[in-house]
């Protein structure tokens, strides 16, 4: 009789009704879409980079370290020899590494200099590998394989040439203009910095820095000139002299920014990154990329925290005007509550009223919010995935969504004993003012 | 007895040194129907609200239906209203935004009297009696006239079957036609179920329909007129 009663009288007072269950599913919206963009955010981001057990570069912060190498932000302090990286990589726990080769850049987007290995070995999420949308791996010194994200926002195609630049203006006045690049692959979309990234090998990185002019034209067309493929640890003796026979000095590499490892077991990962960091010919520096990765969000933490005080905020101030609402409610219907009084209902009874009122107005709120931002995120997601690389998932139900769903209806009734309490009050004092 | 004032003193809190009501003593046989009238502002709805247990006096003896109400907790008076006290107002006597029938079992739902099973049959022979056409009854009664809302009100307050119905000022919202016409069935369906009525109103012409006629003028020793 009392859900009867608190529906009839919401369903009466349609008007204020619709307008309070509005405002309270923008909030609910709000609340319950900052918390999950913040959760998948959060995970999105600390699936950046998965299977490495180790990064290394130049001795410096973790956080710089991991800006740079894996985020492609901020510069490196300095660059690494390329003996410290064959010394890591020829050690027996380690089962693959990867150099990384930063410092120029195309339109504003980097440039990784590295090896065929890295599309093997790095991953993303849980463990995926790189995929080839289109085409393959360099093979070629001046190949250039493209992150998703510039494909389609530089309309790039297989088999275009473009031309990279010396630093990372948008605008450089050292254009390598004399040496073009064709793009020979397009990586499928992941979401992580390798998006916007163009990945071309490492004698590419030398070869367009080399000072000389006439360095390296013909042997484009040389069958040569095929990069070595297979690198450490099985890292060739003869690496990489037998590449380009034509410009051998000027196309080793004498030093990288950083490099990745895999190792053989992980329990070594601590000894390694000892080894490493003890290394005395050469300051280095290894980091743990998921420790540094939580390390990083719990800077971003402070933004996202503000954000989800704002949601919660909006929720607050959408309860109060509920409770508004129904206060000024109470009001006009002092005749109902009297005439309940008369027929015997406790005065607890009208306190329950009001509240089940308030209860069915933000579930009802909870229910829409929630269909609402599943219907958004199913429209914006392309989009955000497209513009922000940002993968959102449609299921919004986490423990933690539920738990923050539970909190509002919470929070709404406790909000709504403001009025409860005035109607239970003013059925107490009896007597009504006709 | 069905009710017995004695020494009854009150007076608003908000006042309270003016007095509403001063009644010496005064009492209701069972089965009577008794007509007491008076001015507005005579302190009518205030003598109700005392017998009905909402309102509790400053001092003095009151026992309605053998119980003393100002010894039973605020529960137990709001217990015993629902089982044995039925009310009809001038108006607002129902919720709009409920039907007939919705109404009535509101007012069940309070009691702990009669078998709710078979509370549905008795709702609709009860508003059968009361001359409520059947397409009426599952219409907000806020989309029905006067006439039948206050006829509904007279099912609404018998439900539970009260030994004590108390009507304040039912008829002043009805026009003569109307008013005649609620008079009649309410006197015939207070006979045919044996309750004691107790009828508060202005209008002295009422007075043909009771046994006992009264003024609140004689009962009540207040001086005050300005309290309602």
């Amino acid at each position: 009789m009392l859900i009867k009663l608190a529906l009839k009288s919401l369903h009466d007072r349609k008007g204020s009704v619709i307008l309070s269950i509005i405002a309270m599913t923008v909030s609910v919206f709000v609340l319950l879409g900052v918390e999950h963009v913040r959760h998948q955010t959060k995970q999105n981001f600390a699936n950046t980079v998965s299977g490495v057990d180790l990064i290394v570069g130049a001795r410096t912060s973790s956080l710089n370290l991991l800006l740079y190498s894996v985020f492609k932000i901020g510069s490196p302090s300095n660059n690494i020899s390329w003996q410290s990286f064959k010394k890591v990589a020829e050690n027996p726990q380690v089962k693959w590494a990867v150099p990384l080769s930063l410092g120029d850049s195309h339109k504003g987007y980097r440039v990784l200099g590295t090896t065929e290995s890295y599309f093997l070995h790095y991953s993303y999420g849980k463990k995926h590998k790189l995929l080839f949308q289109q085409g393959q791996a360099f093979n070629n010194v001046f190949d250039v394989v493209l992150g998703y994200q510039i494909a389609v926002k530089l309309g790039y195609q297989l088999g275009d040439e473009i031309l990279l630049a010396h630093g990372l203006g948008r605008t450089s006045f050292s254009m390598h203009a004399d040496k073009p690049f064709t793009v020979v692959g397009i990586l499928a979309p992941t979401g992580t910095p390798v998006d916007h990234t163009l990945h071309v090998s490492l004698q590419a990185i030398e070869a367009i820095h080399a000072s000389g002019k006439n360095t390296y034209h013909a042997s484009k067309p040389d069958k040569r000139s095929e990069l070595k493929t297979d690198l450490p640890p099985q890292l060739s003796a003869n690496y990489p002299s037998d590449s380009m026979p034509s410009s051998k000095s000027t196309l080793t590499p004498k030093s990288i920014t950083a490099f990745m490892l895999g190792l053989n077991s992980k329990m070594s990962t601590f000894k390694i990154q000892r080894e490493i960091n003890n290394n005395r010919q050469e300051p280095l520096s290894a980091i743990l990329p998921g420790v540094a990765l939580s390390e990083l969000w719990q800077i971003m933490g402070v933004l996202e925290s503000t954000l989800f005080l704002v949601a919660i905020l909006v929720f607050i101030s959408a309860s109060l005007g509920v409770s508004a609402m129904l206060l000024s409610a109470i009001k006009q219907r002092s005749r109902e509550m009297y005439l309940l009084r008369v027929i015997g209902a406790p005065a607890l009874f009208l306190f329950m009223l009001i509240e089940l009122e308030a209860l069915f107005i933000t579930i009802i709120s909870c229910a829409l919010g929630v269909a609402l931002l599943i219907a958004s995120l199913f429209f914006a997601q392309t989009y955000l995935a497209s513009y922000f690389s940002l993968q959102i998932s449609l299921n919004i139900f986490s423990l933690n969504s539920l738990t923050l769903i539970m909190a509002m209806i919470a929070a709404s009734a406790l909000v709504a004993t403001i009025p409860s309490v005035v109607s239970y009050l003013q059925s107490k004092r009896h007597y009504v003012v006709k | 007895m069905i009710i017995e004032l004695a020494k009854l003193k009150f007076s608003y809190p908000e006042q309270a040194d003016s007095l509403v009501l001063d009644i010496p003593s005064w009492s209701l046989p069972i089965g009577e129907h008794t007509l007491i009238h008076g001015s507005s502002g005579s302190g009518k709805s205030t003598l109700l609200n005392i017998l009905n247990g909402l309102l509790s006096v400053n001092s003095g003896h009151i026992e309605v239906l053998g119980q003393r109400l100002n010894e039973m907790t605020s529960r137990q008076r709001d217990n015993f209203r629902a089982n044995s006290i039925g009310y009809v107002f001038q108006q607002f006597n129902l919720i709009g935004y409920l039907n007939a029938i919705d109404n009535v079992q509101l007012a069940n739902y309070f009691s702990k009297s009669s078998e709710k099973s078979s509370v549905t049959e008795e709702i609709k022979a009860l508003l059968n009696s009361l001359n409520i056409p059947k397409k009426d009854w599952q219409q907000p009664v806020h989309k029905l006239s006067i006439g039948q809302q206050q006829r509904i009100a007279i099912a609404r307050a018998l439900i539970n079957k009260p030994a004590l119905l108390i009507a304040d000022e039912p008829t002043s919202a009805l026009d003569e036609e109307n008013s005649a016409d609620f008079m009649a069935l309410l006197m015939s369906i207070v006979d045919s179920s044996q309750t004691t009525l107790l009828f508060v109103s202005h209008d002295i012409s009422l007075s043909r329909y009771f046994t006992r006629v009264e003024s609140l003028h004689d009962i009540n020793q207040a001086g005050a007129v300005n309290a309602d």
